[in-house]
């Protein structure tokens, strides 16, 4: 039996879901690069981005070094973990719901 | 909306942005930058040799070959480097990507290949060969855009770019045209193109180092 009151509330949203992917899939996103692919507003995404940053999810990274300052993202080791806990338990949902 | 259906929408935006996320580099930086070196000093070599004197002039032959080589020597080098990067991971020198990247790369890079080689071979024409190699090359770049790191997108662009400049000023000028040292004017196209912008990618890919993370909290 599953117990849905695992699903992780931080990822269950899909915004912080889709960031959360992305993060997964490829190691670092600039932060403009996140928003031109979610279409996303600033707000938006600033907004969603401190909240998995809040739950440790999420890492930020400054380069002031070119002409403008670029931020980039990356999951942290409990990010990665979670997220896949959270797809596991989504795998688990849906096989459970499939008849044998 | 019952539990199901929303893990089973929740996972489908998984794999939706999991494909989209992936990313594969096929050129090695340096690779990029030991083909890019070979191919402006053969570029280079080309055009000394032809201003020297007409017995050291390069047949179609012997430029078609000479870049042959070269391509088959740049790719070797490719290929260990792509393979030391893969066992650094733990992966397969032929994994799933680079299939992908390979199935996507050879359309353009195969009519860029058999077209260069019969105007170099069957018209006697460098120049063409070189130009139809090159912007062959830029699409076959530009055609990886889903799974490819921004640098070599910028690679493609810049390729097709100069690409499609070199090939209307040539084709523009007639006394280019029949100009009778042509290995040159191949040689200033292959020399600009896959020597210089292939140095330029790698000391771009270089120099950028990642930073250290800060943490939010």
């Amino acid at each position: 039996m599953i117990d849905f009151g695992q699903i992780d509330k931080v990822i269950h949203e899909k915004a912080r879901l889709s960031i959360m992917t992305l993060l997964a899939g490829r190691g670092e996103w600039a932060f403009q690069d996140l928003k031109a692919e979610l279409t996303m507003s600033d707000g938006n995404l600033i907004t969603h981005l401190r909240t998995l940053g809040q739950a440790g999810y999420v890492k930020e990274s400054r380069d002031e070094s070119g002409t403008r300052p670029r931020t980039t993202y990356a999951l942290t080791t409990k990010g990665r973990k979670a997220f896949q806990q959270y797809v596991d338990l989504l795998e688990a949902i849906v096989k459970a719901a499939r008849p044998e | 909306m019952t539990q199901q259906q929303t893990a089973l929408e929740h996972l489908q935006v998984i794999r939706s942005l999991m494909e989209k996320a992936h990313i594969y580099r096929a050129i090695s930086a340096p690779a990029a930058l030991v083909g890019g070196v070979l191919a402006t000093a053969l570029s280079g070599w080309t055009i000394w040799a032809t201003a020297v004197s007409e017995s050291t002039r390069l047949s179609p032959e012997l430029f078609l070959g000479l870049w042959i080589a070269l391509l088959v020597l740049c790719s070797v080098i490719n290929v260990i480097l792509l393979s030391r990067e893969a066992s650094r991971r733990d992966q397969p020198l032929v994994s799933n990507d680079m299939k992908l990247a390979l199935r996507t790369l050879s359309p353009a890079l195969g009519a860029g290949g058999i077209m260069g080689i019969c105007f170099a071979f069957y018209w006697g024409n460098q120049t063409l060969a070189a130009l139809s190699w090159i912007i062959c090359y830029a699409l076959a770049l530009l055609s990886t855009h889903s799974f490819s790191p921004r640098s070599i997108k910028r690679l493609g662009r810049a390729f097709l770019l100069l690409g499609l400049t070199l090939f209307v000023v040539w084709s523009a000028n007639p006394s280019a045209r029949v100009y009778p040292y042509e290995e040159a004017i191949a040689a200033v196209c292959m020399g600009l193109t896959f020597g210089l912008l292939h140095i330029l990618y790698a000391v771009a890919v270089m120099i950028r180092k990642p930073q250290p993370p800060t943490s939010f909290e």
